[in-house]
């Protein structure tokens, strides 16, 4: 394929971030990659860039340079809905290849990674999924991407040493979104829809917002998962609202889906589904091992349990000691004080 | 309606660890399965053909061993099968991998429908179907959980984070599922005795017309260059005790300073 | 069942080949051997369904694809909450299509391959989940007189709760019992004797010398014990739990099936 000589590579330069638009907003993932873009730009003296694409957005686009954007370039068009891969594709395809930016950075949210790997696909380059760590590598200026791999069991560094822009995702909440400062400014550039980019477009029928998140555990960024020890249905109602309270999910180890308490589909483990949260509050699970596979690799393990000795007790990062039914009721009072 | 679906050998678990010596990873005795999210994939694939007509084609790049995941395809009811195996496929990673892909969809012509997987689980990416949505030029959907045919169009519906959209795309369309669109059936024996005796064809570079310049290694943007552990998991544990008030106060204390709440 | 107590008949745990077995065939030739070996010693073939939650091929494919025979007195096949209903009933239909009378009804394990049951499937409410408990109910609802239900018993879960599910599963029908691998005397299965008198219990034996195996199956640690004989320990078992049949997992049938005949007696 089109590969890059050291020259060619040289006009590309500043670092760019695709901004996340959906329900009419920036969502806040889009500070986040601002922050850590900015970082890089910093380390190869460079400009942060940011694109925006969608309808009526034109407004939003000065929010952006407090959080450390150089520049913004606006696309403002009512077919942009953030259903339109395909014409939101050629849009950044052929703004890559006007501007020429370095890096591309989107974030990995169901939209971005529908629509990123149709962008580097056709700009022939090089994309990473799901960054958790992103550097520049100071002896050729190659973007230095970290990822998980095998499920978390292994990091592994990825670069595209002969494309550019080299193009990576990274996922809501990995990155920290800096304090914005709101004296910073920047310039805008307008940019429009050409009939070129609109060759293909869906048809929607219909668009649906709602507030209840789909249920989807391994989506979720914290589960509340209970054991035996939740004793039924009425205790798996306690989680439920300590859940929906942290806007968590739901889980259940075998033994409390067994007994007819909550349903398969909440099931961890084994023989239920495996998942890999930020946040994972066991409450009264024991730990058995086959409990255990399934939600060991999250980043940070809760138990509650009134028995101090449990495997769960023991693997926990944080193990309270305490009857879950007059512990959480407390977490939930002292949560809404923040 | 002629429908291709993409499917993936991948190991059964993601246990791997780096050999302190070597620095390679170490997986030793993982079986191979056929990618999760990709069964989901054949059995919409699958129930489209039982619903219009048509056939379904199940598709796979990897090792000649790959073949057992398109047995397991057309155990489950595929017309047919193909595997793209060659060294010069050796190190794709998505680019090259949905390049390939997508001549070999050429290649077999005509075709109305490709469906895959959200994403495979030992890359996690989900970058390989609309890349080849891409290769085509084709429209693509990604994530859909419904999905009807009308004419020559499908409608789709797919979730989001922030609700659910229902649109309407032209065929031919690529389009990636998610694993509430079905519940994949499980292959029965007569089916499986009925697979073993198919003669799968395998296809090298020649056979798609690719540009060796854009397959395996050569044709990958992105090089791996380094992989290590990640950062070791906190062995000692927290331990709170007390009245529920207090365990309630510290636990939220220790979440806030961590920013999980 | 107590004809098989009374009989001296054995309960042997056939397991069907795996979905991702990669030599089928012989797989499929061995299990015939098996099945056979166990119709023709008067023994009864117990076919397991998707053990362990690894996907593997139904009883009832096998006994039909393969063209095994069948006699009622000496099958029985597991059937578990992972199907979809339209499976489930697919499986019950053939089963009384063959004359296979004798169901061992377990919650069983799951995996992603394996849909599960939801309550609404089998016109279940009041209960988020379906059970074994729920399975037994639909299954002497929708197909009454046709089968006889047995229902399993772990005596290494915590007692209480497991003695309550017991009470649940003989309110919703079923007839004998099948305990956990046992491999000494057990103080929870002598109270499930002392408490049900009138059901049949057979008591599972542990064939294999792997207990490691045995503690993956029942989810508890069994101290490993270089020693462990598997003859010896049916035989102890007979002694133990003389009124009790006896249900064999993980036969060896090169070295102990024709043990079997002097065992027993």
């Amino acid at each position: 394929m089109l590969t890059l000589t050291d020259a060619d590579r040289k006009q590309y330069e500043n670092i760019w971030v695709v901004a996340e638009v959906s329900s009419g907003r920036i969502q806040p993932v889009t500070h986040e990659l601002i922050g850590k873009a900015r970082e890089l730009a910093d380390a190869s003296k460079s400009q942060v860039w940011t694109v925006v694409m969608g309808s009526g957005i034109s407004q939003m686009a000065e929010s952006l340079f407090a959080y450390g954007s150089d520049c913004v370039i606006a696309v403002d068009d009512a077919r942009l809905n953030g259903i339109q891969d395909e014409i939101e594709a050629n849009v950044l395809v052929r703004l890559i290849r006007k501007y020429k930016p370095e890096v591309v950075l989107c974030a990995a949210t169901t939209k971005g990674r529908a629509l990123i790997p149709r962008v580097a696909v056709k700009a022939d380059c090089g994309l990473t999924a799901d960054c958790t760590g992103l550097s520049i590598d100071p002896e050729n200026g190659d973007l230095l991407q970290t990822r998980p791999a095998f499920g978390g069991n292994i990091m592994a560094t990825i670069r595209s040493p002969k494309h550019r822009p080299q193009m990576a995702t990274v996922r809501p909440r990995v990155m920290k979104a800096p304090e914005p400062d709101k004296s910073r400014t920047g310039k805008i550039i307008k940019e429009s829809i050409l009939d070129t980019d609109a060759d293909k477009m869906k048809k929607i029928i219909e668009i649906f917002q709602s507030k209840e998140a789909a249920f989807n555990l391994s989506d979720a960024r914290i589960i509340i998962s209970g054991g035996r020890g939740v004793k039924g249905p009425e205790g798996f109602e306690l989680l439920k609202r300590f859940a929906s309270k942290v806007g968590g999910a739901v889980g259940a180890s075998r033994a409390a889906v067994d007994a007819g308490w909550i349903g398969y589909n909440h099931q961890i483990g084994q023989t239920g589904q495996t998942v890999q949260t930020t946040l994972y509050i066991a409450c009264g699970i024991s730990g058995q091992i086959q409990h255990l596979v399934g939600m060991q690799s999250s980043d940070v393990i809760v138990a509650i349990d009134i028995n101090p000795d449990t495997p769960m007790m023991q693997m926990a990062d944080i193990a309270i000691v305490g009857d879950l039914f007059e512990v959480i009721p407390e977490i939930l009072n002292e949560i809404p004080k923040l | 309606m002629k429908i291709v679906v993409c499917v993936k050998q991948v190991p059964a678990s993601n246990d791997a660890k780096i050999d302190p010596v070597t620095k390679r990873i170490v997986r030793e005795g993982i079986k191979s399965i056929m990618n999760p999210f990709d069964l989901y994939a054949l059995e919409e694939g699958i129930r489209l053909k039982e619903k219009f007509g048509g056939q379904v084609i199940a598709l796979s790049m990897g090792p000649p061993k790959a073949e057992a995941v398109l047995r397991e395809a057309l155990s489950a009811g595929a017309d047919h099968a193909i595997l793209l195996s060659d060294r010069a496929f050796g190190g794709s990673d998505t680019w090259a991998t949905s390049y390939a892909l997508a001549k070999a969809i050429e290649r077999i012509g005509h075709v109305d429908l490709v469906i895959c997987g959200k994403q495979a689980i030992d890359g996690d990416t989900a970058q390989v179907g609309p890349g080849i949505a891409a290769h085509l030029d084709w429209m693509q959907a990604a994530g859909v959980m419904e999905v009807q045919v009308k004419d020559s169009s499908i409608i789709v519906k797919r979730m989001h984070e922030e609700g659910h959209d229902i649109c309407q795309l032209q065929l031919p369309a690529v389009i990636t599922v998610v694993k509430d669109i079905n519940t994949p059936r499980v292959p029965t024996l007569r089916g499986r005795l009925a697979a073993l005796k198919y003669e799968l064809p395998v296809w090298k570079p020649a056979d798609i017309g690719a540009d060796p310049e854009k397959l395996g290694l050569n044709g990958s943007p992105t090089r791996v260059v380094k992989t290590q552990p990640p950062d070791p998991r906190q062995a000692d544990t927290i331990r709170i005790e007390g009245t529920p008030k207090e365990c309630a106060r510290a636990l939220v204390h220790e979440l806030r300073l961590r920013s999980l709440i | 069942m107590r004809y098989h107590i009374q009989n001296k008949i054995y309960h042997v745990e056939l397991l069907p080949p795996k979905q991702e077995s990669e030599k089928l065939e012989k797989d499929l030739e061995l299990f015939t051997k098996k099945y056979k070996r166990v119709l023709e010693n008067g023994y009864c073939a117990c076919i397991t369904d998707n053990a362990m939650g690894n996907l593997s091929f139904q009883g009832t494919e096998m006994i039909d694809v393969l063209g095994l025979p069948v006699e009622p007195e000496q099958v029985m096949i597991h059937l578990n909450t992972f199907h979809t209903k339209e499976n489930l009933d697919e499986i019950l239909n053939s089963c009384i299509d063959m004359g296979i009378k004798y169901l061992l009804v377990v919650s069983g394990d799951g995996s992603e391959r394996l849909p599960k049951l939801k309550p609404s499937d089998i016109g279940i409410t009041g209960s988020e989940s379906v059970t074994s408990v729920e399975l037994l109910k639909y299954i002497n609802r929708e197909y009454p007189d046709k089968f006889v239900l047995g229902v399993a018993f772990n005596p290494y879960e915590p007692e209480d709760h497991e003695f309550e599910k017991m009470e649940r599963k003989m309110a919703a029908g079923a007839e004998f019992v099948v305990t956990q691998p046992l491999i000494e005397k057990n103080p929870a299965v002598d109270r499930l004797l002392e408490k049900y008198p009138d059901v049949p219990v057979i008591v599972e034996a542990w064939m294999s010398k792997k207990l490691h195996l045995l503690s993956d199956a029942v989810g508890y640690t069994i101290p490993e014990d270089e020693a462990y004989d598997p003859i010896e320990t049916l035989k102890m078992l007979h002694k133990m739990y003389p009124g009790c049949g006896v249900y064999l997992s993980l036969l060896s049938f090169k070295n102990h099936f024709d043990l079997l005949k002097e065992t027993w007696i």
